[in-house]
C-alpha cells in the first residue's frame, strides 16, 4: 500500500473504481430483469385464458406488473374475480 | 482438415476491435498458419486501413456472395507477411446485403482454404453481429476496462452462449499506473464480475496509435508491448492454450524496480 492509498483508506475515500465496479454489477443485474415490451401483454393473454377455464373474470381490471426492489423482483398479477365456473375441477380436455 | 473460424466481437465500439483483429491475423500468418481476416462491418469498413491495404480493394465480401466474383479474387494478399489475406467489407451496400446464411456458405469455403478465419464483427448487436457469430466456432470479446464496456461484453457473451459459444475475453487498453491508484478497473474485476475466461491482457500503447497512422502491423514492431501481448494470444488461440498472461501490472514494477536501480547507481 502506498502513501496515496493510505490517505484514502484513512479519509474514508473508496476508489473510483470501486465506485466502477458496483454500478457495473447493478446495472448488469437490472439488465437482466429488463423484458420486452410486449412480453407483459403476452403473458397476460395467456394468463387469461388459462384462469378464464376455471374463473369468471373482469378482463377490464386485470393489472399485471414487475415491482422491482433493490433485494428482488416481484411479478405482481392482481385480478378480481367475479364468479367461478361451476365445471371447476373437470378442465376441459 | 477444415480451418477454424473466430469472431473478435465487443458490443461497444472503439474499444480496439478492428486493431485486435488485423494483429491476430498477423501474428497467426507469422507463427505459419494460412490466415484471412474478413471486415464484417458493411457500409463503415475500416479492417482495410488498419491493415493498410485500403488501396488494393477491388472486390469485397458483397460482391463474392453475390457471385461478382470468386473468393480469391477479392482476398488481398498482405504482401509483408505471407499467407495473410483481408477480405474487405463493401462501403456502399447496406448493412442487410449479407444474411447469416450466406456468411455460413462463406466461412465452409473458408475452411477450406483457410486454417483460421477472423471475423471482424462491427460494433452493436444488429445484423453484422448475428451474420458474424452465425459462422463462427470460436469467438474472441474484447472489453476495455471501463463500465460500458464491460456492460456491453457482459450482453455480447449471453448472446454468444446462446450461440453455444464459450466466448473468451481480452483487456484491452490497461493502464497500470490507474490501477495501481484505485482509479480503472483491474482485469481480475473484469473477469469476476464476466465470469469467463481470459485469453489475454493488453496495455494502453502508443504505439497503436502510430501503427493504424501507417498501416503497418503492429506484431512487426518488437518494442511494442501491444503488439508482443497480440503475439502470445495468437499463439493460445492456436495450440498454445496454456501460455501464461503477462499481467502488464507485473511488467511495470520490474521496470520500476529496475529504473530506479539504475538511477540510484547514476
Amino acid at each position: 500500500m502506498n502513501f496515496n492509498t493510505l490517505l484514502k483508506k484513512l479519509m474514508n475515500k473508496s476508489d473510483s473504481k470501486d465506485i466502477a465496479k458496483k454500478r457495473l454489477k447493478f446495472a448488469l443485474l437490472t439488465d437482466k430483469l429488463e423484458i420486452k415490451t410486449d412480453t407483459l401483454g403476452n403473458l397476460q393473454k395467456d394468463l387469461v385464458e388459462v384462469i378464464s377455464r376455471y374463473f369468471e373474470i373482469d378482463n377490464e381490471s386485470i393489472k399485471i406488473d414487475i415491482q422491482r426492489s433493490e433485494e428482488c423482483s416481484a411479478l405482481i398479477f392482481n385480478t378480481p374475480i367475479i364468479s367461478a365456473h361451476r365445471q371447476m375441477g373437470i378442465p376441459a380436455a | 482438415m477444415d480451418g477454424k473460424v473466430i469472431v473478435v466481437t465487443s458490443g461497444k465500439g472503439g474499444v480496439g476491435k478492428t486493431t485486435i483483429s488485423a494483429s491476430l491475423g498477423a501474428a497467426l500468418a507469422m507463427q505459419g498458419k494460412r490466415v484471412a481476416v474478413v471486415d464484417m462491418d458493411i457500409g463503415l469498413r475500416n479492417l482495410d486501413v488498419v491493415m493498410g491495404l485500403e488501396n488494393r480493394i477491388v472486390f469485397n465480401i458483397v460482391d463474392i456472395i453475390k457471385g461478382r466474383c470468386k473468393i480469391k479474387q477479392a482476398a488481398i494478399k498482405d504482401r509483408r507477411i505471407d499467407n495473410l489475406f483481408l477480405i474487405p467489407a463493401s462501403q456502399s451496400d447496406d448493412k442487410d446485403a449479407i444474411k447469416p446464411e450466406n456468411m455460413i456458405w462463406l466461412t465452409n469455403r473458408l475452411r477450406k482454404e483457410f486454417d483460421v478465419t477472423l471475423l471482424d464483427c462491427p460494433a452493436g448487436i444488429e445484423q453484422g453481429f448475428k451474420n458474424s457469430i452465425a459462422a463462427a466456432d470460436e469467438a474472441v470479446v474484447v472489453c476495455t476496462p471501463e463500465v460500458s464496456a464491460v456492460r456491453d461484453a457482459d450482453r455480447i457473451i449471453g448472446l454468444l452462449y446462446a450461440q453455444s459459444i464459450t466466448p473468451k475475453l481480452i483487456v484491452n487498453r490497461i493502464v497500470p499506473e490507474m490501477v495501481k491508484s484505485g482509479n480503472m478497473l483491474s482485469h481480475e474485476d473484469v473477469v469476476e464480475v464476466l465470469s469467463i475466461d481470459l485469453i489475454g491482457l493488453i496495455e494502453m500503447d502508443d504505439r497503436v496509435v502510430v501503427s493504424t497512422n501507417t498501416g503497418t502491423p503492429l506484431v512487426l514492431q518488437e518494442e511494442s508491448k501491444a503488439g508482443m501481448a497480440l503475439k502470445r494470444i495468437a499463439l493460445r488461440l492456436d495450440g498454445h492454450p496454456d501460455l501464461p498472461i503477462e499481467n502488464p501490472m507485473d511488467k511495470k514494477s520490474f521496470w520500476k524496480k529496475l529504473g530506479s536501480k539504475f538511477n540510484r547507481k547514476n
